[in-house]
């Protein structure tokens, strides 16, 4: 799609978008959201340039290959700080049995290894999301 | 007037249990792929529905703690099993969806009977 | 370190870090890819046998995820029975993808076989993660993945065939899921736990307040689990599913996922439900009956095929049904043949199906009656599948037989010998469809029509290390089934 309009709209509520799925991904242990649903936000965001402007556009912002290495370094992330667990000393994936700092209830660096997980988990929810969108569009060529 | 009375507190677990057999009968019965792929996550959503019923508590509220010696907290549990079993529900979606785009490119039609037929005289 | 405790929630993360690891090291290193997915496949069978080692000797082992205790965390359980089927999933896992490395280079697309290692690795991972799960809802994502995980493999082919057999298995398979997961909603909503041992504790006293929760479900259980395991009326997507997989996958799936689903119910009614339901309902009747009609009718449509990998596929369905057999029965002696015939047609089939593959593979020959002489052309090939045939089929000196065995011994000590006659029946079933082409592929007049590629080293080792292994466990059986009735004793 080459509209003016649509073009000028997105290129203002971009940087917004992204900003609110920092945000939802950063507070998954304080208020509703968390990992899935930031990431799923931004990584509409940066579908949705691919959209109005064109592919290349899109692949310029987040290439198929970042895509791929975030995407499994997400994952990875995740599994690693379960085996941190295990090598601080508790079980698998453990929090506060483990050691992890705790923080005050409420702030925005408390709850230990959750806002790890979550910030990972975003990660990869935005980049699977992307990957998905270019294999559906470039497999129709 | 006890069914009545009975059906009225029971309202969600019925309200699912419908919607749970609705969503089966199309996904086993209608042809059109996507119609499918629709009554799967109208299935899914109607068992989530009844998760979340299953978990409040009558005159609780939002389990974020708060001052107050006896509150009653609404069961937070439930809410948690959903959150997972929606983002397994839209991974299924999203394979099942990119499948019907490749079966639509070979088969040329979006409808299973159709399929069958051509499968038969294969 | 004390790395030993935590090995129960290693074996599935070491699983889940290669699939993850396989994309990004395909994409830089090609050779590098397999032999990290070996590895870790190695790695997990070494931990498996190291908590199959624990158990027998010091009793069950329990693992709390994140040290928190249920009924606040997940929990994973090892005893006999589940360290058992871990080690097989996981032996039989790396038997099957050491024949995969040469096979898929000839039926896929070079770019996608990274994804294939990624989605192999899952499945076993969550394989593992469903023999030793303690947790209703953990059960659910695990069976999802693999659900997932084992209709992508056979989708990747990109076939005609392939692609529709492969949304029919998700469609089913995804209505299997919603009524597993209305199941627990019900036996959530009675009592409040999803913990297997806490719910064996609940449910003794539930039964009497809310029965109705509990019989639904109960058949809600047998319809879901018995979808994906492909019991009698249910098994209608595995023929399609199974024959245009491509073949490392087929050997996978009907050697392995329809197991873990049986494993999966067989857990649920003999360490959730209680005894007393039993008395309300005849669930294991039901079961019982419906796997005798499933390995009748699984023989009956097997002889009627040309194509050599669905003939196998429709076979799978009567040798499952043996092991729901086993499940049914309620009785010690049942439980230890169903549970050998696990092991046995593990290896039978998979072993059953690298040879299809092979020949695939060297001739691209897939019809029966296209197979005659071949055994002078590809003579190891043949003999595998020859006593593949003869251990489906309970020639002694074989593994099937012990399996039949057991089962038959344990229908007599229950008082019923009808099923002795169906057991016996199917047998003979059995020897009507494998006994021909065995004896046109050795003992036909001309010589085979179609040329041969060499096959390449990696193939044959493995089917050689299958053979021996089913002669070996027809005749050296007494360590495995000592310890299965062990094991079975407990849970009476």
């Amino acid at each position: 799609m080459e509209d003016q309009i649509v073009r000028i709209t997105s290129r203002l509520v971009t940087p917004f978008i992204q900003v609110y799925g920092i945000y939802v991904i950063l507070h998954g242990h304080l208020s509703p959201g968390g990992g899935f649903s930031g990431g799923a936000i931004f990584g509409a965001s940066l579908v949705l340039v691919a959209l109005s402007f064109n592919l290349e556009a899109g692949v310029k912002q987040i290439s198929h290959q970042t895509a791929s290495i975030l995407e499994s370094g997400g994952a990875l992330g995740y599994l690693l700080t379960g085996m941190a667990a295990i090598i601080i000393g508790g079980n698998y994936l453990a929090n506060r049995s483990a050691g992890f700092p705790l923080g005050q209830a409420g702030e925005l660096f408390s709850g230990g290894a959750i806002l790890i997980i979550t910030v990972f988990v975003g990660i990869k929810v935005a980049s699977t999301i992307v990957t998905l969108f270019y294999n559906i569009i470039e497999g129709e060529e | 007037m006890e069914i009545l009375s009975s059906i009225a507190r029971n309202y969600y677990y019925m309200v699912a249990i419908i919607l749970f057999v609705i969503g089966t009968f199309i996904m086993l019965t209608h042809a059109n792929m996507i119609k499918k792929v629709i009554a799967m996550n109208i299935m899914d959503a109607s068992v989530f529905l009844l998760f979340v019923a299953i978990g409040y508590a009558y005159g609780g509220e939002a389990p974020i703690i708060r001052e107050g010696s006896d509150v009653v907290y609404v069961n937070p549990l439930p809410g948690a099993l959903i959150l997972t079993g929606i983002v397994v529900a839209v991974s299924v979606t999203a394979y099942a969806l990119s499948l019907i785009v490749k079966i639509y490119r070979y088969y040329g039609t979006c409808d299973y009977d159709e399929i069958c037929e051509i499968r038969s005289q294969e | 370190m004390g790395f030993a405790d935590h090995y129960p929630a290693l074996i599935v993360v070491v699983l889940f870090a290669a699939a993850f690891l396989s994309p990004l090291i395909y994409r830089w290193a090609e050779k590098a890819a397999a032999p990290v997915v070996i590895a870790a496949l190695m790695l997990a069978l070494f931990m498996s046998s190291s908590l199959m080692i624990t158990v027998q000797q010091s009793g069950p082992v329990f693992y709390h995820m994140g040290g928190w205790p249920p009924p606040w965390g997940i929990e994973f359980k090892v005893d006999p029975m589940r360290a058992f089927i871990l080690l097989i999933m996981i032996g039989v896992s790396l038997w099957i993808f050491i024949y995969a490395v040469r096979d898929l280079e000839h039926e896929l697309k070079k770019e996608v076989i990274g994804w294939y290692y990624t989605l192999y690795a899952l499945l076993v991972g969550s394989m593992a993660g469903i023999a030793l799960t303690n947790d209703l809802f953990n059960l659910f994502v695990l069976m999802e993945i693999c659900a997932i995980s084992a209709c992508a493999i056979i989708s990747i082919k990109e076939d005609r065939e392939c692609l529709e057999a492969s949304f029919k298995y998700l469609i089913l398979s995804a209505m299997g899921t919603g009524c597993f997961l209305l199941g627990v909603a019900m036996l959530y909503m009675a009592t409040g736990y999803l913990n297997y041992g806490l719910l064996q504790l609940e449910l003794a006293e539930t039964l009497t307040l809310y029965p109705r929760n509990i019989f639904a479900a109960a058949a809600l259980f047998i319809a879901a689990f018995g979808t994906k395991a492909a019991l009698f009326p249910l098994h209608v997507w595995l023929p399609d599913a199974h024959a245009s997989a491509p073949s490392p996958s087929s050997a996978m799936l009907s050697g392995l996922v329809i197991k873990i689903y049986a494993f999966a119910l067989f857990l649920i009614f003999y360490q959730v439900f209680p005894r007393e339901l039993l008395d309300l309902i005849p669930l294991n009747e039901i079961i019982l009956w419906l796997a005798s009609l499933g390995v009748m009718f699984g023989s009956v449509y097997a002889m009627l095929q040309t194509d050599l990998k669905k003939m196998l596929a429709y076979s799978s369905i009567g040798q499952i049904g043996y092991i729901f057999m086993g499940i049914g029965f309620d009785h010690n002696l049942a439980l230890v043949g169903g549970f050998y015939h696990i092991m046995v047609h593990a290896v039978t089939k998979a072993l059953l199906f690298m040879t299809a593959g092979t020949i695939i593979y060297a001739t691209g020959v897939r019809q029966i009656k296209d197979l005659a002489g071949i055994g002078r052309a590809l003579p190891l090939t043949m003999l595998a599948f020859t006593i593949g045939s003869a251990s489906m089929i309970g020639i002694p000196g074989t593994g099937g037989l012990i399996s039949k065995w057991y089962l038959a011994l344990s229908a007599l000590e229950i008082g019923r010998p009808f099923f002795v006659l169906i057991i016996l029946a199917s047998s003979l079933l059995n020897a009507i469809y494998y006994m021909p082409i065995v004896i046109s592929a050795f003992m036909h007049q001309e010589d085979f029509q179609f040329e041969t590629k060499p096959v390449p080293r990696f193939m044959l080792t493995t089917m050689v290390v299958g053979m021996v292994f089913i002669v070996l466990s027809g005749f050296f059986s007494r360590p495995v089934v000592s310890m299965l009735e062990q094991a079975a004793n407990y849970f009476f």
